[in-house]
């Protein structure tokens, strides 16, 4: 039974040795945008969506590459509220994941 | 796949490196890794490669360079993996001589199933027609096409460019000369792909190819359209020794 909060993602179960360190770096993510929004370094904001954008959905995170697109567009327009938004939405989106693995 | 394929990835984003070394090594492959440029070249100097999954942004270098010095002097099959991925940009990645194009987002699996298609068509041609090939020099209608150098000559004597995919292109035509070509087997001979719905990238480069051999568009004598189904290479080839 899933909680009304989570959300279940099924995952290939060849990736899950290397989920858990992918997991990890967008934590690193969350902590790399709020220094550079702090210091108005739009450039390493554009870096981390495009990456994130290039490989979320082959982690099976469909909505991490989702909120990555849309923070390089925000980071290449200087737009600090929407990347602040898109910080939130990728937080919350990593606390309530609950990531199923099985034979795809 | 023969047993322990070495695939090299060159991608700047650690993430990537993981996804794709990680999930082709687990399906047999043996994979190396590199950052940028530099790291590609060192891999090569020191390993021997039998197929490069190649990202297009890299700090050092941009990919598409990387990718046409690749095709000059090897034959190793490149497939780009690129966030690039509108059209125009899969077409001068395939005109620079790449084997496959996969635009990111990705699939792990799709890219499994790409690398292991490009590396059987790349086996598909003997290694002893490959060579002689490889070895030769085209003459046709006056035009005179220097395989090693890749060279092209027009018929006065000068010296004309032609980019990866042109030559790719040139090369299968020289190969099977007045003989209908259907747009879809051009793009596998050139490209080693499937064609896609709407895909115009034949019909893009014969048109450059043709401005190459200034041959009419309006009444072209080299390449012949021929309606709803391809092109004829119209002209008597022979291959001889290279000029080189």
């Amino acid at each position: 039974m899933v909680e009304p909060d989570r959300i279940s993602v099924v995952v290939d179960q060849d990736l899950e040795s290397i989920m858990p360190g992918y997991m990890a770096n967008r934590q690193n993510d969350l902590l790399q945008i709020s220094k550079a929004l702090q210091s108005g370094d739009f450039n390493s904001i554009q870096t981390i969506g495009h990456r994130m954008k290039g490989s979320g959905a082959g982690y099976g995170l469909v909505e991490v590459s989702d909120i990555g697109r849309e923070m390089e567009v925000a980071a290449k327009v200087q737009n600090g509220d929407d990347i602040a938004k898109l910080a939130e939405r990728l937080e919350s989106y990593l606390q309530r994941i609950d990531i199923v693995y099985k034979e795809l | 796949m023969t047993s322990q394929d070495h695939i090299l990835v060159v991608d700047d984003d650690p993430d990537i490196c993981t996804l794709v070394g990680d999930f082709l090594e687990k399906n047999g492959f043996k994979v190396s890794v590199a950052m940028d440029g530099k790291g590609l070249q060192d891999v090569l100097s020191n390993s021997t490669i039998d197929l490069i999954v190649l990202d297009l942004m890299l700090p050092d270098e941009d990919g598409l360079v990387l990718c046409r010095n690749l095709r000059s002097r090897s034959n190793i099959p490149v497939v780009i993996l690129s966030a690039k991925g509108g059209e125009m940009d899969r077409i001068i990645g395939l005109e620079m001589g790449a084997d496959d194009y996969l635009p990111k987002p990705f699939h792990p699996r799709e890219l499994l199933a790409r690398v292991k298609s490009v590396l059987r068509r790349s086996r598909a041609q003997p290694e002893d027609s490959l060579e002689s090939e490889q070895n030769a020099c085209y003459r046709f209608a006056g035009w005179t096409l220097d395989v090693p150098t890749r060279q092209l000559y027009s018929p006065s004597g000068d010296k004309i460019f032609l980019s990866g995919g042109e030559f790719s292109l040139i090369m299968v035509f020289l190969n099977h000369p007045n003989r209908v070509l259907p747009r879809d087997q051009l793009l596998t001979f050139a490209h080693g792909r499937e064609i896609e719905p709407f895909d115009r990238t034949i019909d893009m480069q014969v048109s450059r190819l043709r401005r190459r051999l200034q041959d009419d568009p309006k009444s072209p004598s080299l390449i012949k359209t021929v309606r709803s189904v391809g092109y004829v290479f119209s002209a008597r080839v022979e291959r001889g020794d290279p000029i080189s």
